[in-house]
């Protein structure tokens, strides 16, 4: 009974507790996100640097004022400050953080957290401070452009919000029956656990697509996002009003779904492999065709690419050895490798070679799981081996192979961009050209950002799209679905 | 007992069975010798196409290796095709010359063995967390991990979120990113959900906490799934070069062997370019005129760990793969 109003307590106090969380969650996640960093004071500091980055790394801060401190009346003063306001904010907020945790658990333990989250945020202030004395500092100086960021506005209101909130808290909160232990359920517990590792899959897979924005915005290498250089869906119509780019995007298209054609319609290779190894009982035989056909599959596509030029090159295997033999000389050898022909049909074979072995895995295991009664009756009833392959052996692995085959074909616009990067020169570019290596040439060698930040985007939708088409269709197919 | 013997005697009838219809089918007159030559045709070309596939999945790599443990008087003159001719491992003390080549060894051997190792930590724990139905919206967490798979946002923003995490040019852009990696999450979620669960609510009963279960209970008991991520990672690692092409402009010291390969195997110039041909010792001399056998020595020096340990654990391959092939 004594406990009664304690809980009451509690329960008033949820909604309080909840924004805390809110709050810090947030506070937590603008440490990761370059716009809303309160340590840019100045234009001279990358627009690409989180407060997080700030920091971490002094270097990184100061890496464009090498030349104004050679020169000039920049106080390297000021940044050293900037830089150890930047650690206590984050600090601050690591603080508030592990509060908001805390408060997960029970009444002492909701206790507790408000007297972490106090001094948390009153950490994240003392930052913040820091890095306002060190702005006050440099405003002096047009070089570096000075500025006050709006990351400075929104952790000040962060940081007084959290402050005031678990003043309130303190006071309304009762102090904790000391025989209660602490103690937290066990959903939160395990929630806890998990939670860095969601962080890590949200920062490495989720983050990326804030860098979408940049499709709509006409930016160069260093430049910077604003209502200025805003563009809408310029690229969009860019890609087909300009006739250079749209005839690129023709020749990429073809490319890539050339490819993934020819990998579609040779996808039953694998199937095939192990189809006819399991023909064979010699048990030793099959192991040792298992394990060296496997192998290429673990070499990455530059050691293919090597292999090719010991093997196709004007000084490899196939020339030196018809050489030797007086078949052809030293003036008409070929490099295979050079020269635009059959440029789809060489990409297939490579791939074919490297990937069967390992693809065929999956069917030898399923073959080994299909009823050797079955085998039997079929036997009985004059089916000859290939019947037997034909009636049995195939249908059991039908739906493997569907499986895969769906798959395939929701990731036909991606091709991989090492295959057609380590093989592509100069004289087989025209058909060697699919969208991962177009869009990394577009990006990386040539700056393009937004453009190729356009085409990534579309390839990523119609991808997912074509994912859940293909989810739909296994779904009605057979019931089930692939993921 | 009874029903199994029985069982057994009649499986061992239908063997016999089996045999006698095949008698009698062969006896079957004229088709009797067909079938048989049919079945000699067909494996002579079965036994045949496998032979020829292994033979060109295995040659290639032969190839590379007699040619650089060979005396380079006689690659230079193309002479080596199947068997080595004057022993020697000049090529492989040369290549100790070539410059950045040992450093970008220590970086690739450091990411393999760092990244796999958190990689595999990472792995097992939430595939643990994740067969908890106790945990917080257990489901939605899973799902989030789960579609990363499906999606990725290209490689520019992932280039623009690794620039403005900071991670251009530092060896952390090798590690972190790799901790979760959701395909082996669900390798080891499968797994775990095949250990008897009563294993587990034993321990919970006598009090374990769950970082104690799966101390004592769920990590050793996923050793040979853990084997197999371990080797997923460690070889993922090893070839990886995309991200060092992409992420280190600037950091050439921090370039991966794969990276080192692909420039060098891109280089027009003779590779003697590359060496710190101070001395004029012979063999860096012979070495440097073979521009090709650098290659080919580089690439043997990043297939050979590799090849060394795959015959070993191959078998974990094939579980690996099969547990990934059911529904996550």
């Amino acid at each position: 009974m004594a406990q009664q109003p304690i809980e009451n307590e509690k329960e008033k106090m949820a909604p309080v507790f909840a924004a805390d969380r809110i709050l810090a969650f947030l506070g937590f996640f603008f440490l990761f996100i370059p716009g809303m960093n309160p340590a840019r004071i100045c234009e001279k500091i990358s627009n690409k640097l989180s407060l997080f980055t700030s920091a971490v790394s002094y270097s990184s801060i100061v890496a464009d004022m090498k030349q104004l401190f050679r020169y000039g009346n920049l106080n390297q003063g000021s940044f050293a400050l900037l830089y150890a306001g930047a650690i206590v904010l984050a600090l601050g907020i690591v603080v508030i953080g592990a509060g908001a945790c805390i408060s997960l658990g029970n009444q002492p333990m909701k206790r507790i957290s408000i007297f972490v989250s106090l001094p948390g945020s009153v950490l994240s202030l003392i930052g913040l401070v820091l890095i306002f004395i060190s702005h006050g500092q440099i405003s002096a100086d047009p070089n570096v452009g000075p500025m006050l960021p709006a990351g400075v506005i929104l952790y000040t209101a962060l940081a007084v919000v959290i402050l005031v909130l678990n003043l309130i808290l303190m006071v309304t909160v009762p102090k904790a029956d000391s025989s209660v232990s602490m103690h937290m359920e066990t959903k939160y517990q395990l929630f806890l656990m998990f939670l860095p590792f969601g962080m890590l899959a949200f920062v490495f897979s989720y983050l990326p697509l804030w860098g979408w924005r940049y499709s709509f915005f006409d930016y160069r290498s260093g430049g910077e996002l604003s209502a200025d250089n805003f563009v809408g869906f310029y690229w969009f119509k860019y890609l087909f009003e300009n006739s250079a780019t749209r005839r690129d995007i023709v020749t990429v298209l073809r490319n890539t779904l050339a490819m993934s054609g020819l990998g579609l319609l040779t996808s039953w290779v694998p199937l095939a492999f192990a189809v006819f190894l399991a023909e064979i009982h010699n048990k030793t035989f099959k192991r040792f065709v298992q394990t060296f056909t496997t192998i290429p599959n673990f070499i990455s596509w530059v050691l293919v690419y090597t292999v090719a030029l010991a093997i196709f090159s004007t000084e490899g295997f196939i020339n030196t050895f018809a050489q030797a033999r007086g078949w052809i000389d030293a003036s008409t050898a070929t490099n295979y490798l050079m020269g635009d022909s059959h440029t789809w049909l060489k990409m297939l074979a490579w791939g074919i070679w490297k990937g069967t072995g390992w693809s065929a895995i999956i069917y030898i295991a399923g073959i080994s799981g299909i009823d050797q009664q079955l085998y039997e009756a079929a036997t009985v009833d004059g089916a000859g081996r290939f019947q037997r392959m034909l009636h049995v052996t195939l249908p059991g692995l039908m739906p493997t192979y569907m499986v895969m085959l769906l798959l395939a074909v929701a990731g036909a616009l991606s091709n991989g961009l090492d295959q057609y990067l380590v093989f592509s020169n100069a004289s087989n570019l025209e058909h060697m050209q699919v969208l991962d290596l177009f869009v990394y040439k577009l990006g990386v060698e040539k700056g393009s950002i937004p453009l190729s930040t356009v085409i990534g985007m579309t390839k990523s939708i119609v991808s997912v799209v074509l994912f859940f088409v293909a989810n739909s269709i296994s779904k009605f197919v057979r019931g089930e679905s692939i993921v | 007992m009874e029903e199994k013997n029985f069982e057994q005697n009649n499986m061992q009838e239908n063997k016999q069975g089996k045999l006698k219809i095949n008698v009698v089918d062969d006896k079957k007159g004229a088709g009797r010798k067909d079938r048989k030559a049919g079945d000699i045709v067909f494996y002579i070309v079965d036994y045949a196409f496998f032979i020829v596939f292994t033979l060109a999945c295995l040659f290639p790599f032969y190839y590379l290796f007699i040619n650089t443990i060979s005396a380079p008087e006689f690659v230079g003159r193309g002479e080596i095709n199947f068997i080595p001719r004057g022993f020697t491992l000049e090529n492989y003390i040369a290549l100790t010359s070539v410059s950045d080549l040992g450093r970008s060894v220590v970086v690739t051997i450091a990411r393999t063995i760092l990244g796999t190792a958190l990689m595999v930590a990472a792995s097992s724990f939430v595939g643990y967390l994740v067969t908890k139905e106790e945990m917080w919206h257990r489901k939605f967490w899973y799902r989030f991990l789960v579609i990363t798979m499906y999606f990725n946002a290209g490689l520019i923003p992932w280039y623009l979120n690794m620039l403005m995490l900071g991670l251009t040019d530092s060896f952390a852009a090798y590690i972190i990113p790799g901790i979760v990696a959701p395909y082996n999450i669900i390798l080891v979620k499968t797994y775990i959900e095949s250990i008897p669960g009563e294993l587990q609510e034993s321990a919970f009963i006598d009090g374990a906490s769950y970082m104690t279960v799966f101390r004592k209970i769920i990590w050793p008991l996923s050793k040979p799934i853990l084997a197999t991520i371990a080797i997923f990672g460690a070889v993922g690692n090893w070839n990886s070069f995309q991200d060092s092409l992409i992420l280190m402009p600037n950091a050439v010291e921090l370039h991966t062997l794969q990276h080192k390969l692909y420039v060098y195997l891109n280089q027009s110039t003779n590779l003697a370019s590359v060496m710190n041909t101070g001395g004029t010792s012979s063999s860096v001399l012979n070495f440097a005129v073979n521009g090709k056998i650098v290659k080919y020595t580089i690439s043997m020096v990043s297939i050979i760990p590799i090849l060394c340990v795959y015959p070993f654990l191959q078998n974990y391959f094939e579980e690996g793969i099969m547990l990934g092939a059911v529904k996550g």
